[in-house]
């Protein structure tokens, strides 16, 4: 294959060495186009978008509630299948992105382009950002301040009044949340389990002292929960109550909390390089943020998160056994038709569906084990069960046991391809067989076990099915790792950036309203895949390089 | 042989070298084990389905009290905790059980007899006929003078003493008359809920029977007390060809079954009019022996079952009959295997389509939807009554040695066997057996319907498609890649390629379900112009690039050809995607009901020109979507198989001056045929259990067709659906693991096949 001989005329099947490199083309073609999509789309979701304002022929119907105008963010326009008469053309339709929701009761609007008189990009025009109902549209009139004063937009301290009431309200939510979430789940994780150990010393009641010392105990942090949720309470009461007044594109006027505010900004004011600003920020803030409004806004650290320490707990389980068991195949058992038999069969292992491994995950890991360990160590919680059901750590388990055969296939490769002349030199030396693999063999091997394991991650990390079965779920309320004893919660239910695409793209509410969110998401799990597909690639190169040129 | 110390291995070495060794030996194996016990571990949740029925003794105790009047009833609680005798003389005997637990298994005794006769006749006289709905726990009584009465059964836990005790109560639920008085009832029946209830009886007469029905209806008391108020009585002989000698009443209380002395059957619906004759049946008209000797409805009251006085048992059911203008009649479903003689009683399970039979000592357990016999054998004494307990987890028999003899029945899966995985199975209410899937359902008296037929052949469906897209590129872009392409470009494509194997089918089925399934829907036209303008397109331009002289040639370098394709391929499929819709305009126009005009839709004129269903989320984008994923590892396992071909033998062909074509397809090809075979078989294999994908882009119903136009469910998406809504070890938990059994196994094959093809050719090559 080194060199082809240049065609000669009238070579025979020309015409058919194209038609071959039509497969090429197609599957080439196919794959660049979807990374293609994906790659705007999702992050076209940050890019801050233009905000039109539409204004309909006089007597158009095509407004929201007949209005004359709205203003929105062009979604896209397309040909409009339903309702034409038969042989005339097809009318092209606008899909607006139009927000206030709590005004208009959705948030895109349809219309057709016939019915538009103009359009424009309004200067003024903001965009918030809120904690409910999406983003609102509208151009800023005042701030209703909370000692009444109206400072009107017109004023020059305006925006700044603004982002500085923003910004407080922001601190004082993150305020709130650490009250809320850190130390009074704490208390309450110490109540729970205080109740535990009073329920178990009523099943074999014995010591009255050590009751009532608990009960005591119990009362304590009682107090304290007391005083923090007084704390929190008080911390609410700073909420302000200053409202944005904005002027919607319909012609009402809207008034937002400014409590409720995330953000705010005017895309039609902006130049090239703030809007590169803004993108790069609401990257960045969509993947530190939790998300809000049922996963369709905010970020998906959660999501991340759950991803990453599920990889990694795979990582830690897959890699020792993958090993041993590989090195085992190579090194140490009898070469004969039944370690071939078992080599065919650990090949074939990497190819059974994901999903088989999910059923035996359930079957075997969460009710068999996770089962037996409730009834064991955690009777007191019992029927609600802590390890008897779906969580972090039998989905890893699940997805070490079904990436192990790409670990052993990768593993059982990088040993095979270490020279015999290097065993034998260190064997010669007077090295022992444990002493051989270890010094010798095992550190060649390395780039192609991590090769390996860079392989199980990225299938690990993309995996959805066994994991809809064995633990993952839509909203975890607390992360898997957090400030409370023991710090690392492997029963807990978890987030997945894979999941996350399934259940915001299918079971979302509003599947419209969630698409952008999708589209980040799926851009975010192709590159952590693709990032990881492509390390193990270039290593394997790499090995192949090094090996070629023929080490020592 | 002593060596000098200093060569000695150190200790030390020698047992960590040991140790490690151990270690490595224990571990690997135990890895390989563990791996391999997934499949033992599937199985083993699957071998409880296959289970038969089993009954094991548990308790005799006397029917005391039951002096030598016949036991006209037998009944039993939930809990199988009081069971009960009724007597000739209408006392009910209560025989309190108590379930002691120990080490995990319960030991029933007998703790206390209660008698009971129930004041709902007059002093002096006796019940004559007797009906049991153990569903309800409603007994009806029929008495001199054509006096009917439904009791009321109603058990209660008592913890007020140191253990669990029920305590039974009767109340009388109405009393009314039936028939002409002067005569006692022989037979009644009855059915219906709280609201409304339908009784029926047969009163004896000189002249002959006589058969009688009277709806009652619960309305409101002024003092706002609800009754059942008497409706008015109906008498129906007249309609009848011969006598009646037992009654059947539905407990939708919407018609009754009676059964004639000639052996026919007669169905009489009723209404608030009255009841009309809809049919006469013969259950047993092809036989000798055509009398009915017993009848009992099947749990859900749609199915009955005959048993002829020879002991021939049939399932008869109420569907819309294609022959009888369709109109829902009772026809023939089921047949068992005959009894010895007419069975002697029968109970039905209030739970599932279960049914006991006894005859003598002999005692059949019945599963009707699937026509199976649960258990069969013989008691160690003739029973003359039966009955299931409430959870079908106790069986309790009536001997002739007057004992009540208490079984354990354990049947916890008698809606699985081979018929119902692979078989066209007739479930209740459809005109003829199908295969079908379809796992829960909304009412008590459902039949699970567990066919695996259809998601089988769903899984086909989808690999079938996504094959049919993926092998031809796939192959062709191998081919291509490992015989025409410069080196220099493989370098890049190989890897792109593989990326893609990794790309998550989570993603994919997004792409297909929320972007390319509301593309195609109405671009059908334009998909299939792209289908048939593309491979042309390459064709055509390959054989005029053919035709022209060398040195124009000359400036597409040999290897390059992909890339000056490319613009032509985009430009093809522009073309085919502008020219979708005037064709569709041109050949897919159907009229328009509603004003005549022709209409220009290709999803109109599908369903219209094949009738069948076209649904936007369906095989032609699995299909596609399913093949781009499976594509990359077909290209990847079938460039190597080219690559690996020696170059002595590509050498060769050419220099015996054959193109490079026809070195590719006769020299190179047929040898690494074995590798191409084996790269199919590992994409048919990852197709198979595929799962996001299919998931996400179909509509996810079980369909039996290969319509390009709708979806399917395949085994993966089945499990990935049901499975967190299974309850642990129940019927369908183990249904799906059998489902993911099947996939293991079906990809199982495929590979090994795929892997031995593979393992041969590297031999082969090494002796070229």
């Amino acid at each position: 294959m080194s060199e082809h001989p240049p065609p000669s005329t009238g070579s025979p099947g020309e015409a058919w060495v194209w038609f071959a490199g039509l497969g090429l083309v197609t599957g080439l073609a196919m794959v660049l186009g979807l990374l293609a999509v994906i790659t705007w789309n999702g992050l076209g979701v940050f890019w801050p978008k233009d905000i039109l304002k539409v204004d309909f022929k006089e007597g158009s119907a095509a407004g929201i509630g007949g209005a004359p105008a709205l203003l929105g963010e062009l979604i896209k326009t397309q040909e409009r299948k339903m309702g034409q008469a038969p042989g005339q053309p097809l009318p092209m339709e606008w899909q607006v992105f139009t927000g206030n929701k709590d005004r208009y009761g959705q948030m895109f609007k349809y219309f057709d382009a016939a019915e538009i008189a103009s359009h424009s990009k309004p200067a003024g025009v903001a965009r918030v950002e809120r904690l409910e109902y999406g983003p609102a549209l509208g151009f800023p009139r005042s701030l209703n301040q909370d000692d009444g004063g109206v400072l009107p937009a017109t004023d020059a301290t305006f925006e700044k009044k603004l982002r500085e009431a923003i910004s407080g309200q922001r601190a004082l939510r993150r305020d709130l949340r650490r009250v809320e979430k850190n130390e009074i789940g704490a208390v309450n994780a110490r109540i729970e389990s205080l109740r535990l150990k009073a329920k178990r010393l009523e099943r074999n009641p014995g010591d009255p002292a050590k009751r009532a010392e608990i009960q005591r105990k119990i009362d304590a942090a009682q107090t304290e929960y007391e005083a923090l949720s007084a704390r929190a309470r008080e911390i609410r009461g700073r909420k302000s109550g200053a409202r944005l007044v904005l002027a919607l594109g319909t012609g009402e006027e809207s008034e937002v909390p400014v409590g409720q505010i995330v953000d705010t900004w005017r895309p039609n004011d902006m130049n090239a390089a703030q809007k590169t600003g803004h993108f790069l920020a609401a990257i960045g803030s969509y993947i530190v943020d939790e998300p809000r409004e049922a996963n369709t806004e905010g970020g998906v650290f959660p999501a991340i998160f759950g991803t990453f320490v599920m990889t990694l707990l795979m990582s830690l389980a897959v890699m020792p056994f993958g090993v041993v068991a590989a090195i085992y195949l190579r090194e140490y058992a009898h070469q004969g038709s039944f370690v071939r038999g078992v080599r065919i069969a650990v090949n074939n292992l990497a190819g059974v569906p994901s999903i088989v491994y999910g059923v035996f995950g359930l079957g075997f890991f969460v009710y068999v084990i996770g089962g037996s360990l409730d009834r064991l160590f955690f009777a007191d919680r019992l029927p609600s069960p802590t390890f008897g059901t779906g969580g972090l750590l039998w989905a890893a388990l699940t997805l070490a046991l079904m990436t192990v055969p790409v670990v052993i296939v990768s593993t059982e490769e990088a040993l095979a391809a270490v020279s015999r002349g290097v065993r034998e030199g260190a064997l010669a030396c007077g090295a022992s067989k444990w002493q051989t693999i270890r010094s010798v063999v095992l550190p060649a091997a390395a780039p192609g076990m991590l090769t390996g394991l860079i392989l199980a991650m990225a299938r690990g990390a993309g995996e959805v099915a066994p994991l809809m079965i064995v633990g993952v779920v839509k909203l975890a309320p607390e992360l898997p790792i957090d400030g409370l004893f023991p710090f690392i919660h492997l029963e807990r239910k978890f987030m997945h950036l894979g999941f996350h695409i399934y259940d915001l793209g299918f079971q979302s509410p509003d599947s419209e309203a969630a698409k952008p969110m999708v589209f980040a998401t799926t851009l975010l799990l192709i590159a952590l895949v693709v990032a990881l597909n492509a390390g193990a690639i270039l290593l394997r190169n790499r090995l192949r390089k090094k090996l070629a040129t023929g080490a020592f | 042989m002593a060596l000098p110390e200093r060569f000695q291995v150190s200790r030390n070495t020698l047992l960590v070298d040991r140790a490690m060794n151990r270690t490595i030996r224990f571990g690997g194996a135990a890895v390989i084990v563990a791996v391999s016990g997934i499949l033992l571990f599937v199985v083993l949740q699957i071998l409880p389905l296959f289970r038969g029925a089993r009954l094991t003794p548990a308790l005799v105790f006397p029917a005391t009290n039951l002096s030598n009047s016949p036991a006209r009833l037998l009944g039993a609680d939930e809990w199988m905790e009081a069971p009960f005798v009724v007597d000739d003389a209408g006392i009910f005997h209560f025989y309190h059980l108590s379930y002691a637990e120990t080490n995990g298994k319960t030991y029933p005794a007998l703790d206390r007899l209660e008698s009971v006769r129930p004041d709902v006749f007059p002093p002096g006289e006796t019940p004559t006929a007797f009906a049991y709905d153990q569903e309800r726990q409603e007994i009806a009584l029929g008495g001199p003078g054509g006096r009917f009465a439904i009791l009321e059964l109603g058990y209660a836990a008592d913890f007020s003493s140191e253990r669990r005790a029920v305590r039974q109560g009767l109340r009388t639920a109405l009393r009314s008359t039936l028939g002409k008085p002067g005569a006692a009832l022989s037979a009644v029946a009855f059915g219906g809920d709280g609201d409304r209830k339908l009784a029926a009886a047969i009163q004896p007469w000189p002249s002959g029977p006589e058969l009688y029905i009277r709806s009652f209806v619960k309305s409101r008391s002024l003092e706002g007390e609800a009754a059942l108020l008497a409706g008015t009585e109906h008498e129906l002989t007249t309609n009848l060809p011969s006598p009646p000698v037992r009654l059947l009443v539905k407990k939708q209380a919407d018609g009754l079954l009676a059964i004639l002395a000639d052996g026919s059957v007669a169905y009489l619906a009723v209404d608030d009019e009255g009841a009309t004759l809809r049919q006469i049946f013969t259950p047993f008209e092809d036989l000798p022996e055509k009398r009915v000797g017993n009848a009992e409805f099947i749990f859900g009251d749609v199915s009955v079952s005959f048993v002829s006085a020879a002991g021939e048992h049939r399932v008869f059911s109420l569907y819309a009959r294609a022959d009888r203008d369709n109109l829902r009649l009772f026809g023939r479903t089921k047949s068992f295997a005959a009894l010895s003689g007419a069975a002697g009683w029968s109970a039905h399970g209030i739970r599932n389509k279960t049914l006991l039979l006894g005859e003598g000592r002999k005692a059949a357990l019945c599963y009707t939807t699937t026509e199976s016999v649960r258990w069969r054998g013989e008691l160690p004494v003739a029973t003359l009554r039966g009955i299931l307990g409430g959870k079908n987890d106790k069986a309790l028999f009536l001997g002739a040695d007057r004992n009540l003899h208490l079984y354990d029945l354990e049947d916890r899966h008698p809606e699985v066997s081979w018929t119902a995985f692979f078989g066209k199975v007739w479930y209740e209410g459809s005109a003829e057996p199908k295969y079908e899937w379809q796992s829960t359902g909304g009412t008590d008296d459902f039949e699970p319907k567990l066919s695996l037929v259809p998601l089988i052949l769903g899984t086909l469906k989808g690999t079938f498609y996504a094959l049919l897209f993926a092998v031809p590129l796939g192959l062709l872009a191998a081919l291509y890649t490992s015989q025409f392409l410069s080196p220099g470009l493989k370098g890049y494509v190989k890897p792109v390629m593989e990326l893609s194997a990794s790309l998550p089918s989570v993603v994919l089925g997004f792409i297909a379900a929320l972007i390319l399934a509301p593309l195609v829907e109405n671009r059908v036209p334009s998909i299939l112009l792209i289908l048939i303008f593309t491979p042309a397109a390459a064709i055509a331009f390959g054989a005029l690039w053919a035709r022209q002289p060398a040195r124009s040639r000359a400036r597409i370098p040999a290897g390059w050809e992909f890339a000056a394709f490319a613009p032509v391929f985009l430009a093809a499929v522009a073309a085919a995607w502008l020219l979708g819709p005037p064709m569709e305009r041109l050949l897919f126009t159907v009229a328009d009901p509603a004003t005549g005009a022709r209409v220009a839709d290709f999803k109109l004129w599908f369903t219209h020109a094949t009738g069948l269903p076209f649904e936007q989320r369906n095989s032609l984008v699995v299909g596609f979507i399913m093949g781009f994923a499976v594509m990359p590892i077909l290209f990847t396992i079938a460039e190597d198989a080219l690559s690996n071909v020696p170059d002595s033998m590509r050498s060769g062909a050419l220099a015996l001056g054959a193109s490079r074509w026809q070195t590719a397809i006769h020299v190179v090809l047929p040898t690494a045929a074995a590798g191409l075979f084996s790269a199919v078989m590992v994409a048919f294999g990852r197709a198979v259990g595929e799962t996001m994908i299919v998931v996400m882009a179909t509509g996810n119903t079980p369909v039996l067709d290969f319509n390009l136009f709708n979806g399917m469910r395949t085994l993966s998406a089945n499990i990935a659906v049901e499975l967190p809504e299974a309850p642990e070890g129940g019927t369908l938990y183990r249904t799906l693991f059998f489902g993911a059994l099947v996939l293991f196994a079906m990809t199982f094959v495929l590979n090994t096949l795929a892997e031995i093809l593979r393992q041969r050719l590297r031999e082969k090559y090494k002796n070229v």
